[in-house]
């Protein structure tokens, strides 16, 4: 799941301070299920704008939707009947969401009201962890299950650096040195050995060192 | 409404179960008789009902205030169909026998007529003196019961008092005083009687020595009580009598006038003091302050209940409560300080040591009082020799009059769970001598159908009560009306005087019908008292009961800004205002109902499972009985006689075939159980049974868990590497079976808490203090000479099974204490049993070399049964495998999924009369469901909108019930017939895709727009 | 601003809060009409949007008033809607509303004396802290 954060409302109210009629988009997805931009933070947001205008002094007109999936063209079609009512609109959903909304209404200012994070795993309710760069080639099947690219700070590919203590990284007491989690698990499923197999330097073009990555699967294209 | 009762089932049963004393036990004993349609009369001598607990300040072990959690599902029509309640009445004789008594009733004068009563106070503030009213003293009783008509707003008069009839009757402006008002007598046909007095507690004035009650700073438990309540003479403060000073350092005194043989001294002892105490020591530190020192003096701590011995270890281990072994002897007021001295000494030092206390409390016990003891003579019902009502030594609610039962402290001492416990069994039993509940007529009140008002517009009446002066007094009623009239979508508005009285609830349903109105909002009293009063208006006038919206403008305005009419005034604006636009959101909803099954499956074969099997079976029930063994019997077939010496083997036996040969109940032996679905009222659950396991599915729609415990074998003591060293239950079997060999033996060493209140297994067993005392007392008997020494760390010889204790002690068994960090040692040479134990009184090591080794071993849960069935049931368990109740004090045999219940020492260790007894009590509440061809669920459940629906499984893990899942179709499912109706899911949800019925969130909107809507 | 009389909503559980402001009645103890209660069947319930939109509306003030820890009839509804107004809190704080304005309060439905005192200290720090910086535009 891709998890995203409200951006400060401060940073909002700036984007939004010049219009008088947003129209605010969520999305049932992603930021639904990490709580950043469903209908009820739609909820949230539109009223806390309100609560910013009336503090102004001013009116503002706030129209709430949220789409089913904001990332896909025909979902964000639903706006088209009421886009020319608004000013600008505020879009809830990852950064996929928001350029599917700016590619199709060109016209139309589009601000983003969350940050998007990472590409993470609920650890238990209210917890989100990183647990994939999308580096696109993995590596999971010969580390044991967990990913030493998202999830040792220095992305190591050969065990841990000497910053490793207690099977915490040197970063923070709370975050888990990845390779010793690696080097548990391998344990645990009797394949030490693995451990002991040098890799060598990991191609970092599909990552996107080669530029903007896009799938084509041409049994699908219509 | 007492009019509306439904003539038929009166004429089909002519009966009724007479309850007398209205304490806790009483209301739980009538409240399940009505729950399953039976007729109760539930009398008492008092103006108002609630008894002791009512007026605790919070009760063990989860310190909560919990009296609301008593009162069942039960609408308000029903209850006033099935339960009459009569306070100020005593039963004066009772003639005939069990079926067709004849009770005669004498209510005295309350010079107040309940009918026409508002409750409003005002007679009470005028004529303090000569009205009362026990609100005052404790709010509890009549607010926090979820049902506050049952208990009678209790103002009465004490006619002695009154000097000018007249002028009372002026300050009446509802005219309910009633000054010729007589004695009343009346002779009813009852059909069997529960016995539910209660007891007084012991006032220490008459013991001297602790000061006869001139001592300012010495109180008593239930004083200390009162003292801390909220509604108590300090609101709640926690200070001294003396200087209204928080103390720093406070004693409790264990065994006031309990355990003794002294003057004013009973010999029994009273079961529930060392718990109370631990509680108001815990209460004290938590509450008032870390810092206050806490004492407590005893003798032996008898915290032999569910999870008890885990409460006195948070009570010294995390609490720091101070624990001295010790029975002071008396107290010394100083006299300028007014603080108090004790004298006490060590168990293992000589010297006396003299401590000063800021304040001391009297743990003391309970008492029969005088009263009980004329009624149980006018009744002919035996008493005990400590003056309890006499009970059967197999049901201990059983009395020796045919057709009269005993619940509570009025049969022996006992807290609130175990009275819960008796009254339920005690009420099935009443039961049982009506015709059974299966063949009862329904008696749900006819209503005209429903119109369908989807679609319309909101077309809404306003009703506004006055309540005599109560509201209009305040508040000008006119203006109100007007102000509603003035409102959208509203089309009438009225005033109404006393809206619930018979005239106005007419009135308002002519006014609904001739205006076509398909909502409705009362202005007058609180919802929680008169909501389904209201509702029930709503269905005569054929509108759905959910389109009725009370607006609370007495309780919550006129009665507390009496002094501000003006604000009042435009407070009910502003109530009436979200009242009316709340109501246009209201929509007609549907009580869940589900057809019930009227089966039950019964798990455990034991002496449990059996008598609950029976019970239900002769109230027609079809019953499934269960056992994974070959033959009934379980734990107790190893017994062989109970303390009071009768033959355990011969009423197993004599159940067993009762059992076998009934027409209702089938009788599954090597039988598991595999798999469970539905919901409660329709149970289907999968059995493997028979030596080639054959699959059956049986439909139920009750359960009741009687799965038993095991006897513990622990590996301490040398148990099974000698054969002189046994448990209490093998040398039961040796006294039963070969005397001679204990004719033959001349030492005997008894060791308990053999496996029990050890970190392994930190409860206590509770039934192996009395099993030692038993044991003894019969090798006593067969061998006099016989020497037996038990060592023991307390003595939990509760309620009168004291009485065997001190028999015991006359007849020479010696008792030993040792403590669990210097426990008795077994050594084994040449085939000789040696044990070691530290003597506290010689201060050295003491040792015997006895021909047997008694192991107290107790019981532990079976923990691979319990899990199983815990998994498959969806039911908790406490941290010692046993299973968890829904609630530990007021619904000990209910589990928290409706229909399920447990029983006997599934729940926790117990004696055989007590597993009886909860067996009675399972029976009784499963009865209570089984009793409706129709499970009622309410209306206010969670509803998800699949298509807004994430799956992000908040649901899921936010409700505290753990109804909702995400279905097959990959949306959240949440079964109505299992949701609480908290709205916890509908609050978290981020897709806004669960709405609480009857709380929708619109609806909630409206009243926050309305209470603001056009008035700033 | 010694005039100024504050609105003060409270959501208040149908098993504790509402019953000890009904006890606060049937006392006839006196607490600022200023309060207004609107009856939930657990505070559980109450969504930071209901909070929200009271201030909306007009309110100088909101509190959540449920049962006491531990007490509640469904478990644990009470620190749930304890979290969720801390929630509501920061958002306060961020739009410039004095997050004081939105409160917690636990009680049990015997406390009647508590409930009316509780009004009272509300209402006063409301009225300490003067209208609420956000009113609704009137039309």
């Amino acid at each position: 799941m891709i998890t995203a954060e409200q951006k400060p409302l401060e940073e909002i109210i700036a984007y939004i301070e010049p219009y008088d009629r947003i129209f605010l988009v969520g999305c049932n997805e992603c930021v639904t299920v990490c709580a950043a931009g469903g209908r009820k933070e739609v909820g949230l947001l539109a009223s806390a704008l309100r609560l910013n205008s009336m503090k102004q002094g001013k009116t503002i007109e706030i129209k709430e939707i949220t789409l089913e999936r904001q990332c896909d063209p025909e979902y964000v079609e639903e706006l088209a009947s009421d886009i020319n009512r608004t000013d600008a609109v505020l879009s809830m959903a990852c950064g996929c969401g928001v350029q599917t909304l700016a590619g199709r209404y060109k016209e139309m200012p589009i601000f983003p009201a969350v940050n998007t994070l990472f590409m993470g795993a609920s650890e238990s309710q209210g917890i989100w962890a990183e647990r994939c760069r999308g580096c696109g080639d993995c590596l999971l099947g010969i580390t044991g299950g967990i990913c030493p690219v998202a999830r040792c700070s220095k992305s190591l590919f050969n065990g841990p650096c000497g910053g490793t203590c207690s099977g915490k990284c040197e970063i923070s007491p709370e975050v888990d040195c990845a390779w010793c989690l690696i080097w548990e698990r391998l344990k645990a499923l009797g394949m030490e050995k693995r451990y002991e197999e040098l890799m060598e330097a990991k191609d970092w073009r599909p990552s996107g060192g080669g530029g903007p990555r896009k799938i084509v699967r041409k049994d699908l294209v219509l | 409404m007492q009019t509306l009762k439904n003539i038929e089932h009166d004429r089909m049963t002519g009966l009724k179960v007479l309850v007398i004393g209205g304490g806790v036990g009483g209301i739980r004993a009538a409240l399940d008789l009505a729950e399953s349609r039976r007729n109760v009369i539930l009398i008492d001598t008092s103006y108002s009902i609630g008894g002791l607990m009512t007026r605790l300040d919070r009760t063990f072990p989860t310190n909560n205030c919990d009296l609301c959690t008593v009162s069942p599902h039960l609408s308000e029509s029903s209850r006033q169909v099935y339960l009459d309640l009569k306070p100020m009445t005593r039963l004066e004789t009772l003639t005939g026998e069990a079926g067709q008594f004849k009770a005669t009733l004498v209510t005295e004068p309350r010079y107040i007529d309940m009918e026409k009563c508002t409750a409003c106070g005002e007679c009470y503030k005028q004529f303090p003196g000569a009205v009362r009213f026990t609100p005052g003293l404790d709010p509890r009783a009549p607010t926090c019961m979820r049902y506050p008509q049952a208990t009678p707003y209790a103002f009465s008069i004490d006619m002695d008092k009154v000097t000018d009839i007249k002028a009372l009757q002026k300050v009446c402006k509802a005219d309910a005083i009633l000054a010729q008002d007589q004695q009343q007598t009346a002779v009813v046909d009852v059909a069997s009687v529960v016995l539910s007095m209660g007891a007084e507690l012991f006032a220490p004035a008459v013991l001297e020595h602790f000061g006869g009650g001139r001592f300012d700073n010495v109180v008593t438990t239930l004083e200390y009580e009162r003292i801390m309540s909220a509604s108590g003479p300090f609101q709640g403060d926690l200070v001294r009598v003396s200087d209204r000073k928080r103390p720093k350092k406070v004693a409790w005194i264990q065994c006031v006038g309990s355990r003794g043989i002294n003057k004013g001294d009973v010999p029994y002892c009273s079961s529930a003091c060392c718990m109370i105490s631990l509680k108001e020591a815990m209460v004290t530190k938590e509450r008032f302050a870390e810092n206050i020192e806490t004492t407590i003096f005893y003798m032996d701590m008898r915290t032999f209940g569910k999870d008890y011995e885990l409460y006195l270890d948070r009570a010294k281990n995390d609490y720091g409560i101070r624990m001295i072994r010790s029975r002071p002897h008396s107290i010394v007021e100083e006299a300028g300080t007014k603080n108090l001295a004790i004298t006490y000494a060590l168990e293992d030092e000589t010297l006396q040591k003299t401590e000063e206390f800021d304040m001391v409390v009297l743990s003391v016990g309970f008492r029969v009082p005088g009263s009980s003891v004329d009624l149980a003579r006018r009744i002919g019902v035996d008493l005990n020799a400590h003056d309890f009502i006499r009970a059967d030594h197999f049901n201990p609610v059983v009395t020796s009059r045919p057709g009269v039962y005993v619940c509570g402290v009025a049969q022996s001492p006992k807290d609130i769970p175990e009275t819960m416990v008796q009254a339920s069994a005690a009420a099935g039993m009443a039961a049982s001598n009506l015709p059974a509940a299966v063949d009862l007529p329904e008696t749900e009140l006819d209503f005209v159908p429903e119109k369908d008002v989807s679609g319309q517009a909101p077309r809404i009446g306003v009703f506004i009560c006055d309540c005599g002066l109560e509201i209009g007094g305040v508040v000008d009623v006119g203006k109100m009306v007007e102000f509603s009239k003035a409102q959208p979508q509203v089309v009438v508005a009225k005033a109404v005087g006393y809206g619930c009285s018979s005239e106005s609830m007419l009135l308002i349903e002519e006014a609904v019908k001739g205006n076509d109105l398909n909502r409705v909002v009362i202005g007058g009293c609180s919802p929680r008292t008169h909501e389904t009063k209201f509702q029930d208006l709503l269905r005569r006038s054929g509108l759905n009961k959910y389109l009725v919206e009370i607006v609370n403008l007495r309780d919550q305005n006129t009665w507390t800004h009496m002094n501000q009419p003006k604000e009042a005034l435009d407070k009910s604006f502003h109530l009436l205002s979200a009242g009316i636009s709340g109501v246009a959101k209201n929509r007609p909803l549907m009580d869940q109902t589900l057809p019930m099954s009227r089966n039950a499956l019964v798990i455990g074969g034991g002496v449990t499972g059996m008598t609950a099997a029976l019970q239900l079976a002769d109230q027609g029930v079809k019953v499934y009985l269960v056992e994974k063994n070959s033959t009934l019997g379980g734990l107790a077939k190893s017994i062989r006689r109970t303390i009071e010496g009768e033959d355990v083997g011969l009423f197993m036996a004599r159940l067993a075939e009762q059992v076998s040969v009934h027409k209702n109940i089938m009788v599954l032996t090597d039988t598991i159980i595999v798999d469970h679905s539905g919901v409660p009222g329709r149970f289907k659950t999968g059995l493997q049974t028979g030596l080639r396991m054959n699959y059956m599915q049986v439909d139920h729609g009750v359960t009741i868990f009687a799965v038993g415990a095991l006897p513990n074998r622990p590996d301490a003591y040398g148990l099974g590497i000698h054969q002189g060293i046994v448990t209490q239950l093998e040398l039961d079997a040796v006294m039963e079976d070969h005397p001679e060999k204990i004719k033959a033996m001349s030492q005997v060493v008894m060791i308990q808490c053999a496996g029990s209140r050890e970190p392994e297994n930190p409860n206590c067993s509770r039934v192996c203090c009395q099993a030692a005392v038993k044991n003894a007392l019969r090798m006593k008997t067969l061998n006099p000479d016989l020497e037996i020494f038990i060592l023991y760390r307390d003595i939990r010889t509760y309620g009168f099974y004291e009485d065997y204790y001190r028999q015991a002690r006359n007849m020479g068994v010696h008792f030993i204490r040792f403590s669990l960090d210097n426990k008795p040692e077994v050594w084994i040479e040449n085939d000789r049993i040696s044990v070691f134990t530290e003597d506290g009184i010689l201060g050295r090591k003491i040792q015997f070399e006895p021909d047997c080794l008694a192991l107290s071993t107790g019981m532990k849960a079976d923990d691979e049964t319990t899990e199983d069935l815990a998994m498959m049931f969806h039911l908790p368990r406490t941290g010692d495998h046993f299973f968890l109740e829904d609630h530990v004090k007021l619904r000990p045999v209910d589990m928290s999924v409706r229909g399920i219940f447990i029983a006997g020492t599934a729940r926790s260790p117990k004696t055989i009369p007590e597993s009886i007894t909860e067996a009675h009590a399972a029976a009784c509440r499963a009865q209570a469901l089984l009793a409706k061809k129709e499970i009622n669920l309410g209306a206010a459940v969670a509803k998800v909108d699949g298509t807004k629906c994430a799956a992000c499984l908040i649901c899921v893990r936010a409700c505290p019930f753990s109804i909702p899942f995400i279905n097959e179709d990959g949306y959240s499912q949440i079964d109505p017939a299992q949701c609480r109706g908290c709205g916890v899911c509908a609050a978290e949800c981020p897709a806004k895709a669960i709405q609480l019925l009857a709380f929708e969130d619109d609806q909630i909107m409206a009243k926050v727009d309305g209470l603001f809507g056009g008035l700033n | 601003m010694k005039n100024f009389e504050p609105e003060i909503v409270a959501f208040c559980c149908h098993y504790c809060a509402y019953t000890a402001a009904d006890m606060a009645g049937s006392k006839r103890l006196s607490y600022p009409p200023n309060v207004k209660i609107i009856r939930v069947p657990c505070t559980g319930k109450v969504d930071a949007l209901h909070m929200m939109r009271a201030f909306e509306k007009g309110a100088d003030g909101v509190y959540v008033a449920g049962c006491l820890e531990g007490d509640c009839h469904f478990k644990n509804g009470n620190t749930r809607a304890g979290q969720r107004v801390a929630y509501v809190q920061k958002i306060l704080e961020d739009l410039g509303i004095e997050p004081q304005r939105l409160e917690m309060i636990m009680m049990s439905a015997g406390m009647g004396e508590r409930f009316a005192r509780t009004a009272f200290e509300f209402t006063e720090k409301i009225r300490e802290l003067g209208p609420c910086p956000v009113k609704p535009i009137k039309k």
